[in-house]
This record gives structure tokens, C-alpha cells and sequence, in this order.
């Protein structure tokens, strides 16, 4: 404790929190003023937001959205992570080409990826939600790529492949209980980075004709105005916790790379 | 059997190929698959559609169409204020991840990070909401402006107008920026600055010559990314402007609705590719300086 | 050259609540190279970095040629460093890098570049200086870091590990030619270094620091054979600790008694502080008093090692020719070849 206090006070660091703590808690809180206000009492309650969180669509899209997000760290953890590890080691020629491909998506404007997923796939994907998840992989792909790529560079690979490989364990288990545990610092950032960005994605999801938890907002926004507030403050709380908790437990030098 | 092939003899030419496929595209097949079906075709048959007419014939017709009014001052109006959020938040979101890099503690630095990454996410509704309630024409900054002397409302301004709009993209670029620079920063080594010094360089001597060589690269390469982000966001625009402002990615969201009829059915799909050549100018520069920036970024 | 004298009084500086150095004093003479050593976390770097000016001390003075340079910014002391690795400027050239101190003094370009060259050449790079740095080798890179800090013609040559991140051959070389310069230009140097060999080999006087403090700094030669503490004879070379029993000033060891020498009041119980070159071993057909363990072939010289009927383990050098029936497991006896030891309490 007395440790932390002692940190030099920092003029220069703190003036720059204190103009960007300004910018981005000012609307912030504004708008929290708002939803808590009853316009009927004149005074200040959490009424939007039990109305919010009583109303029957509310766990629905959550519970929509949370499961979205969901399978799309699947996917991240089930096909990014193996392969990945699988090109670090095995210096394979396509090494260069998914290099390239992970950060083709930076390129595509979503609403252009939106048309062009619109008029694509065929209609069996169309029809159910479960399409989402897969391009919100491909929109996390740039991020996801590269966080990954930092913790697969950081450790002598090689080494403890052959180390668990001459223990008797074979490719699934290497990795799933050798490598993964080693770089979880950044499988878990990467996790982060992917449930945030699923949970909050809402171009693409919009103008596909899918709701999800971001569009409902929208739609309540219609005859509800604060009731819409509340629930817009929640979609940033929420995965700003969720965020917090997982960072939690990442290593402290994974985030940014090392120093 | 097996043995015979990894012996050596003379596996036949379809045989070394199956086994070179195995060893070296294979594992990274389901990878390929979804990024193939998921993202390579779409985008290509979306460049393939935007030259079909309405009765499926080769035409670049919709290009023209595309770069004519209004659409043209959507793309003007996108590219400027892609442009300007990006010049505007740049140099601010510079300087604010240096201090936070060099002077914040762990802590500090973690905090921002993650805030830094759910912020850079936000807009669409909530994030209009928030300015609403701080600059909209009740808002409470708004309230404090004119009681400072400053009608905001006196003018032309609304939220939903070319400067409104600028200021609220600030509130994700802002972030973007942060996160896009910080690696550079942490990049630059203690040593050179403390071997600058020690060469005789004053503090402003090692930043003209040391400094901001190496951050400037890695500056601009996050003002194009900044530029793209801003020049193809939708959310925000779409929740604050009521059809008063044209912007491309408004334009093409409007013809994918059917809100608005266009004449030619792929003309939005024309547009849409457009975006992506324009995006492609600013992120394809950004990639390659990065790149190039990593040799010395390597420890 | 403008070589000049550099002396440290009574420095202390702590971080938090770690005492890097704690009153320490040191002088390095006009154009003499010092080097400090000692086991990691000692505050050496911390020291040469209170001399460069780059952490100022708590307490202390630093003086160069008895003038007092404590309050003068890093940047306007008249110093060269190298640092243990990465330090030159990825932006700049080869010979940019090395000009770079003679620009912030404003030397014209041509005379800077002129110097640069010099240098370069001096240190067997000059055909490199076009280059950027990250196309040079480790030890390329660490040559251009020390002619980037020759080249201003310092009054003082700082060196924090400037080898230890290159490979055993390029370091012997390297260290050879930093001598070779260093006496050529007659720069006062400090050297900070956690490998002896190196430390010896290239210095006038060799500090053995610890703590925080400097335990001893002698020539390389006396700190050797005359180490002034436990502390500096077992972390310099290879020391036997063999126990013995003092007795009137002298010390049995291996059956022949030699005199003891005694630093402070030690009695009684004591070990024998003894170099591995000063035990002979010799095969013996009778009941020795050790058994060989090991013999290792190093060439010239072979080193043995023998456990004693105590169970103590002794370390003997000698020369290869002499241990060809030393055979392991056989009986032999321990010889003391010195008139003397040092000894040192239990
Ligand atoms: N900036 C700093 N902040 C906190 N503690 C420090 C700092 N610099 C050095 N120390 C501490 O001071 C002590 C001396 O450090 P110093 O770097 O001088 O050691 P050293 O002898 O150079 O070691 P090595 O051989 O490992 O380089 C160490 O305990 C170290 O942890
Ligand atoms: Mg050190």
C-alpha cells in the first residue's frame, strides 16, 4: 500500500488523465444522469433499469449475444489457436499466406463485408444466426492474429514441443495441456479482444437482419427513450467487467507485448 | 508398405503429393475454410457482382453511377471526415499513450488497455445517447458552454451535422489511437535515449534526431489505420444523422434496406467495393510500414 | 589526449530499500582501466551510471580531476559508455552513430565524418559505415558502440558487460582489441564486468565489489595471490576450503605444517584458503591420504579432483604430463606445495 502511494507524482501524466477522463467520462456520465432519472417522481431512481432487466427481451438478447460471443472464442480457440501453433512450428510454406490473410479483414470496410456477405452465402447459412459468429471471427482475425502471434514469439516453442513430445504426449495433448498454459497470457487477451468485439459488433449484424443485444437497443430506443439509455449503459458496463475480469488473470507482461 | 515409402524407393508423384499436402496445407485446412468461405468469397463475388447489370451482363455501370452525385459527396464527405478524426485524434492519442507508456505504472497501463479496447468499440445508439446528454441541445456540457458565454446551438451545429459527427468519432478514434501507437512507444529502447545523453544530446537533441525518427513511421502508419476506421464507420453516423449528411457507408446501408431504390440493384455492391479500394490505399501503406518498423521493434 | 583522473567518495545510492552502493570510494587513475566485478546485483552498473550521470547518488561526490562534477547533467559531462548491448540508434548509419557525439558538439560535418572514419577503422569496421545497425553482427554492433564512445575523445570510457552478449571466441578477441585501443588512446577507463577472466585479463586493477561496497581493488596479480577478504579469495580463481586447526601460527595441512596467514583474530578452527595449483597429487602404492574422483584432460594442464578420508574435496591443477596413472578411484597423496596459507573462520 504505502508502496503504491509512493509512485513520483507525475504532473505531465496526470494532466493528460485528467483531459482524457474528462472526454470520455463526461458523456458518459451525462447520459448515466439520464437513465436514472424518473420523470414521474422528479427525483432519481433505478427504474429504467429494472424495467430493463424485467423486460422478457432483455435475457433474451443477452443470453443471445453472450452465447454469440461465445462460440466465437470457440472457434478462436479450437481452429486460430492449433493452427497457429501448428505454423510456428512447423515453418510450413502457407505461413506466409495466413500471415497475409489475418490481416486482409483491416482492408474491408464491415458495410462492404456486409453486401458482400448478404448476396453470398447460401441460404441454409442465411437462415441461422449461427453465420454470425463465424464472420465475427473473420472481423477479430487482424486483432486475434496478432496478440496470438506476440505469446507464440515469446517462448522457445521448439523446445518445449520436443520436451512434451519425448514425455509421450502426442499433438492434442502438447497443446492443449503444454502450450496453451504457457502462453495463456495471450490466449486469454485474445479471448478478451474476441468476446468484447462479438458482444458489441452491430453493423454487420444490422444490416444482415439479425438481432442481437447492440440492435435491441435500437429497436427500444423507438418508444422508450431512457428505458434505451439504461440499456446502453449496461452494454458498455458489461463488457467492459467481462474485460476486466479476464485481464485479471493475464500475466502482467503479456498485454502489450514485453518491455 | 509404409516403411517402403519413408525408405525413399520412388513413391509415385501423386503419393509425394498427398503426403506434402498432409504435412504442410493440411492442419491449416479448417483455418483456410472459414476464412475462405466466410471472407474470401464473399468479397470476391462481391467484386464480381458489382460489374453485373440488372440483367446479369458485364458492365461498369455501376462504377459510374457510383462516382456520380450524390454519391460522389458521400465519398467526399467520408474520406473527410475519415481525414480529419484521424488528424485530429493522432497527435492528442500520441502524446497520451507516450505519458501513459513511460510515466503510468503496470496498474495504470493495464486499466488503460482494456478501457481503451471496449472504448474503441463503442457506437452506434449508446454512443449517441452519451452526447446527447453532454453536447445534444439539453445537454449538460452544452448547459455549461452557454452559461460560460459559448451558444453552442447559435449556428448551424447539431450532432448530426459534419463537426458534431467529427467530435463524437473522437470518442473512439481517441482510444484507437492509444492502443495502435503504445506498441511503438514501449518499442523505444531506454537505452538510446540514455546513450543520446550520454553522447551529449540534449532532451530536445535526442527527440529531432532520435525520437521522432522512430516513432514517425509507426505515427503515420496509425493515422492511416485511424483514417479507415472513421472513414467506414456506420454505427455512429447512422444513429446521429437523419439523412442530412451523405456518407458512403450510410448510402450503401440505405440500398442494402431497400429504404432507398436505386435504378441499378448492384450499385450498392459497386459502392461497397469502392470502400474497400479507398480503405485498401490507406490500410496497405500502414501494414507494409509496420512491417518494416518491426526489424528494430524485434528484441 | 584529454584523459583525466576520475575518483568516487563516498557514494551511496538506494533504490526503495535496496542498497546498491553504500559508501563507496574508488580511484581510477589518468589513463588506467579498471575494472569492477563482482556477482550479480552488486551495484556495479549502478555505479558506472551514478559516474555517467545518468542516476544520481543519494550521498557522495563524484570527481573528475578533483573537480567536482555531481550536479553536472549526463548530457554535458564529457563521458563515453557502452552499453551491454542494443544501444546504437536504428535510424542512423553506421558512421552517423558514430558521429553522433562530435554533431552535438557541433563539429563540422566533414571534420566529424573524418573522425568517424578514424574510428571505424581503428576498430576494423570502416567498410561497414554505410550500413544500418540491425545488419551488423552482435560484435560489429559492439564495436561501433565503442567507437561511437571513442570518437568524441572522452575524458572518462564508461563499459557496462559490453561483451557478455556475444560468443565466447568474439569475446576474447573483442576484449583484446578494447585494451589495445584503450592504451593506444590513453583513455581512463571503467570496466564493469561479472566475468573474472575477462576483468583480469585486460585491467591495470581489477575492484571486487559486494553489496554495494568494493572489498577490495588491487592489481590483477595481488588480488590473486593476496585476496583481502574470504569473500574476494573465493570469488576470484578457484579456492580449496580445506578445515584445519591453527596452533601457534602455523597450520597442518596434508601433514606438513605452513604458516598461517592471518588476516584477523582467527583461531581455533579455521579453513585453509588454498589454490588448486598449490596441491600436487601423487599416486601412491600405500594408503594414500585421498582417492582421486575425477581427472579432466584441459591440455596443457589436467585438473583432478580428490576427496580426502575426511571427505573433503579437493581441487588440483597440474600439468598433464605428471597425472598419467591418476587413474579414478586410486589412492594418492595430497601434497601442500606453498610455505604459506590464508586462512579464514569457519
Ligand atoms: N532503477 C532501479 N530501480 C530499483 N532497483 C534498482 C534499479 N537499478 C538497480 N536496482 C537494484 O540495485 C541493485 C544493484 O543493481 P545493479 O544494476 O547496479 O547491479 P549489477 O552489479 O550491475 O548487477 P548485474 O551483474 O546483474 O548487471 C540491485 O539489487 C538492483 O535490483
Ligand atoms: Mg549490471
Amino acid at each position: 500500500m504505502a508502496k503504491a502511494l509512493r509512485i513520483k507524482f507525475q504532473p505531465p501524466l496526470a494532466i493528460t488523465l485528467l483531459i482524457l477522463g474528462f472526454f470520455v467520462f463526461l458523456p458518459m456520465l451525462s447520459a448515466f444522469e439520464y437513465s436514472i432519472r424518473t420523470p414521474l417522481t422528479g427525483g432519481y431512481g433505478w427504474t429504467h433499469y429494472i424495467w430493463a432487466v424485467t423486460e422478457e427481451d432483455f435475457l433474451h438478447y443477452i443470453l443471445r449475444s453472450m452465447w454469440l460471443a461465445g462460440v466465437t472464442v470457440l472457434i478462436t480457440l479450437f481452429v486460430l489457436v492449433p493452427t497457429m501453433t501448428w505454423l510456428h512450428l512447423s515453418n510450413s510454406k502457407v505461413r506466409g499466406l495466413i500471415d497475409g490473410l489475418s490481416l486482409l479483414p483491416l482492408v474491408i470496410p464491415v458495410v462492404a463485408f456486409a453486401v458482400g456477405a448478404q448476396i453470398s452465402f447460401p441460404e441454409f447459412v442465411q437462415n441461422t444466426v449461427l453465420e454470425l459468429p463465424f464472420l465475427y471471427f473473420v472481423l477479430a482475425l487482424p486483432y486475434a492474429y496478432r496478440s496470438l502471434d506476440i505469446g507464440l514469439n515469446s517462448i522457445p516453442l521448439k523446445t518445449i514441443t520436443e520436451a512434451a513430445r519425448s514425455a509421450g504426449a502426442n499433438w492434442l495433448r502438447t497443446i492443449t495441456s503444454v502450450i496453451i498454459p504457457v502462453i495463456r497470457g495471450s490466449v486469454m487477451a485474445t479471448i478478451a479482444l474476441t468476446f468484447a468485439l462479438s458482444l458489441g459488433e452491430y453493423t454487420l449484424t444490422v444490416l444482415l437482419h439479425w438481432d442481437t443485444f447492440p440492435t435491441w437497443v435500437t429497436y427500444v430506443a423507438q418508444d422508450n427513450i431512457l428505458g434505451a439509455i439504461a440499456i446502453s449503459m449496461m452494454s458498455l458496463i458489461i463488457p467492459f467487467l467481462i474485460l476486466t475480469v479476464i485481464t485479471l488473470f493475464v500475466p502482467e507482461r503479456t498485454i502489450q507485448g514485453r518491455k | 508398405m509404409t516403411s517402403q515409402v519413408i525408405e525413399g524407393g520412388a513413391p509415385s508423384r501423386g503419393r509425394a503429393f498427398l503426403t506434402s499436402f498432409m504435412k504442410n496445407i493440411l492442419p491449416a485446412a479448417p483455418l483456410l475454410l472459414i476464412v475462405g468461405f466466410f471472407f474470401l468469397f464473399p468479397i470476391t463475388r462481391l467484386i464480381y457482382v458489382s460489374f453485373l447489370s440488372n440483367d446479369n451482363t458485364f458492365t461498369i455501370d455501376n462504377f459510374k453511377t457510383a462516382i456520380q452525385e450524390p454519391y460522389r459527396t458521400g465519398f467526399i464527405n467520408s474520406i473527410k471526415i475519415g481525414v480529419f478524426s484521424a488528424a485530429i485524434a493522432a497527435f492528442p492519442g500520441a502524446l497520451a499513450a507516450y505519458f501513459i507508456e513511460t510515466r503510468g505504472s503496470s496498474k495504470l497501463r493495464r486499466t488503460i488497455a482494456v478501457m481503451s479496447g471496449v472504448l474503441a468499440n463503442t457506437g452506434g445508439v449508446p454512443l449517441a445517447f452519451m452526447f446527447y446528454a453532454a453536447l445534444g441541445i439539453q445537454g449538460y456540457l452544452t448547459k455549461a458552454l452557454k452559461y460560460l458565454g459559448w451558444d453552442l446551438y447559435s449556428g448551424t451545429f447539431s450532432l448530426g451535422s459534419f463537426v458534431g459527427l467529427l467530435i463524437v468519432y473522437l470518442y473512439f478514434q481517441l482510444p484507437l489511437m492509444v492502443i495502435v501507437f503504445s506498441p511503438a512507444i514501449v518499442s523505444l529502447r531506454r537505452e538510446w535515449s540514455e546513450a543520446a545523453r550520454n553522447l551529449g544530446a540534449s532532451q530536445f537533441n535526442y527527440w529531432i534526431r532520435i525520437g521522432i525518427p522512430l516513432l514517425f513511421p509507426s505515427f503515420i502508419a496509425s493515422f492511416l489505420l485511424l483514417f479507415a476506421s472513421g472513414f467506414s464507420a456506420y454505427a455512429t453516423a447512422n444513429a446521429l444523422t437523419v439523412g442530412n449528411l451523405p456518407l458512403t457507408p450510410l448510402q450503401i446501408g440505405g440500398l442494402l434496406d431497400g429504404n432507398v431504390s436505386a435504378a441499378q440493384l448492384n450499385l450498392g455492391k459497386a459502392l461497397g467495393v469502392v470502400m474497400i479500394v479507398i480503405s485498401a490505399c490507406a490500410v496497405i501503406p500502414y501494414l507494409a510500414i509496420q512491417r518494416r518498423s518491426a526489424k528494430w521493434q524485434k528484441r | 589526449m584529454s584523459s583525466k583522473s576520475l575518483s568516487l567518495k563516498n557514494i551511496s545510492k538506494r533504490f526503495g530499500n535496496v542498497n546498491a552502493l553504500d559508501n563507496f570510494n574508488l580511484e581510477v587513475g589518468v589513463g588506467e582501466l579498471v575494472a569492477l566485478l563482482g556477482p550479480s546485483g552488486c551495484g556495479k552498473t549502478t555505479a558506472l551510471r551514478v559516474v555517467a550521470g545518468l542516476e544520481h547518488q543519494d550521498a557522495g561526490t563524484v570527481l573528475v580531476a578533483d573537480k567536482n562534477i555531481s550536479d553536472v547533467p549526463a548530457h554535458k559531462r564529457n563521458m563515453g559508455m557502452v552499453f551491454q548491448a542494443y544501444s546504437l540508434f536504428p535510424n542512423l548509419t553506421v558512421e552517423e552513430n558514430v558521429a553522433f557525439g562530435l554533431q552535438m558538439r557541433k563539429v563540422s560535418k566533414h571534420l566529424r565524418l573524418k573522425k568517424a572514419h578514424e574510428l571505424l577503422d581503428l576498430v576494423g569496421l570502416d567498410s561497414q559505415s554505410k550500413r544500418f545497425t540491425h545488419q551488423l553482427s552482435g560484435g560489429q554492433q559492439q564495436r561501433v558502440a565503442l567507437a561511437r564512445a571513442l570518437a568524441f575523445e572522452p575524458e572518462i570510457l564508461l563499459l557496462d558487460e559490453p561483451l557478455s552478449a556475444l560468443d565466447a571466441q568474439v569475446r576474447v578477441n573483442l576484449r583484446e582489441e578494447i585494451r589495445r585501443l584503450q592504451i593506444s588512446l590513453g583513455t581512463t577507463t571503467l570496466f564493469v564486468t561479472h566475468d573474472q577472466e575477462e576483468a583480469m585479463a585486460i585491467s591495470d586493477r581489477v575492484g571486487v565489489m559486494n553489496n554495494g561496497v568494493l572489498e577490495q581493488i588491487d592489481t590483477p596479480d595481488a588480488l590473486y595471490n593476496k585476496p583481502a577478504s574470504s569473500f574476494v579469495a573465493s570469488f576470484v580463481g578457484t579456492m580449496n576450503r580445506i578445515p584445519a586447526h591453527i596452533s601457534n601460527g602455523m597450520v597442518e595441512i596434508f601433514g606438513s605444517k605452513v604458516v598461517a596467514l592471518k588476516r584477523g583474530n582467527e583461531s581455533g578452527k579455521v579453513h585453509a584458503l588454498i589454490r588448486p595449483e598449490s596441491i600436487s597429487v601423487v599416486a601412491t602404492t600405500t594408503q594414500g591420504n585421498a582417492k582421486v574422483l575425477t581427472r579432466s584432460f584441459m591440455g596443457a594442464s589436467s585438473n583432478i579432483i580428490c576427496q580426502t578420508a575426511d571427505g573433503t574435496i579437493v581441487q588440483s591443477l597440474m600439468t598433464s604430463a605428471s597425472t598419467g596413472d591418476l587413474l579414478p578411484g586410486s589412492s594418492v597423496q595430497l601434497r601442500i606445495l606453498s610455505s604459506e596459507v590464508l586462512v579464514a573462520n569457519v
